[in-house]
């Protein structure tokens, strides 16, 4: 806390700032030459041609839009009858924490490899209507996550062992949303 | 005097069969001292649970027979993760001896059987009803991220006397 403190601080941020751009710097030419490294070993065709998309890939993007589409109905309703938002809201976060669990499995490109099929990630783009009463508007959240915890379960055979668990995890969840929904007993 | 595995896996399937013998073991076990602590519709309910653990072991000790797996057997008495003194505590040790059960059938969702995974996928399902219907609330991820069951005696805290 002497009397020089300030000026030496802000010399060592400088300091900071000077090295923090050089490190960016070093890491953008890392980064830049890791392709040629990784093209220097596979010979040169690895750099011409993207890897096909493994069938892992195409499980991973139905299941999303299984819960975009389940997304999508719970917003309708929650548009709907905003009432229910107390019921709803904590397993709509649920399909969210799937949704975000199943895109951390991908990294996917951004180079347009699938401009015309429908966007995985995105909620889908017509939900059926909504029914007018709250019991109606439950039985058909109801039947939505019924359906959806069947159509996980039939990718199971093709996914890898990590992702079949985490489709059977989200299938189970849904079910259990079904549940609740159904008639929110309680023990 | 065991047969050897099947091929394509045997050896894991064995392991993960008994593991889910042992966590239906607990769950039998648990039911029986939750359940001491429940009248009327839940205790109906606990009783109907412990059944169903019951029925999910005796189909695993076969399941592990046919594949020359030996059946472990159960313990005479588990640790429990916490004590159990009444009928709040016993609700919570339902619900978490769901969890556990959750997790290990998912353990069998990661073999390559397709029968094993069905399997494994229906058992996870029907903790995580269990489960639910105990907590009164869902998880997003039944199965994962659950402590693992204790090995007897290896629990923090035991309570029983």
């Amino acid at each position: 806390m002497g009397d020089g403190t300030p000026p030496r601080r802000s010399a060592r941020a400088e300091a900071r700032v000077v090295q923090e751009a050089t490190r960016r710097r070093v890491l953008i030419a890392t980064a830049a030459a890791l392709p040629l490294v990784i093209g220097g070993c596979k010979g040169v065709g690895a750099l011409g041609t993207p890897p096909k998309p493994a069938a892992d890939v195409a499980v991973t993007r139905d299941a999303m839009t299984l819960e975009s589409t389940l997304i999508a109905r719970y917003g309708a309703v929650l548009t709907a009858m905003p009432s229910l938002a107390g019921e709803l809201s904590p397993l709509l976060a649920q399909h969210h924490d799937h949704l975000a669990r199943l895109r951390a499995r991908l990294i996917i490109p951004r180079t347009g490899a699938q401009p015309s099929a429908s966007p995985s990630g995105t909620p889908s783009p017509r939900p059926a209507p909504v029914p007018g009463t709250r019991a109606g508007a439950l039985a058909y959240l109801r039947d939505a996550e019924n359906a959806a915890a069947a159509s996980l379960l039939a990718h199971l055979d093709a996914a890898p062992p990590s992702l079949a668990q985490l489709l059977a995890s989200i299938s189970a969840s849904e079910a259990t949303h079904a549940l609740v929904l159904g008639q929110g007993r309680h023990r | 005097m065991s047969p050897s595995p099947r091929p394509g896996g045997g050896q894991a399937a064995v392991r993960a069969l008994q593991a889910a013998l042992m966590a239906e073991n607990t769950a039998v076990y648990g039911y029986g001292v939750a359940g001491a602590h429940f009248a009327g519709a839940r205790r109906a309910a606990a009783v109907r649970d412990w059944v169903a653990h019951e029925n999910a072991r005796d189909t695993l000790t076969a399941m592990l027979t046919a594949r020359g797996g030996r059946p472990v057997a159960a313990a005479a008495a588990y640790a429990l993760p916490f004590g159990v003194h009444n009928a709040a505590t016993a609700v919570s040790l339902a619900a978490l001896l769901e969890d556990r059960v959750a997790a290990v059938y998912l353990g069998l969702v990661a073999l390559s059987e397709p029968s094993l995974r069905e399997f494994g996928a229906a058992g996870v399902r029907t903790a995580a009803l269990r489960a639910a219907a105990w907590r009164g609330s869902t998880l997003a991820f039944p199965g994962f991220d659950v402590a693992p069951p204790s090995a007897p005696g290896t629990a923090a805290r035991t309570t029983h006397s």
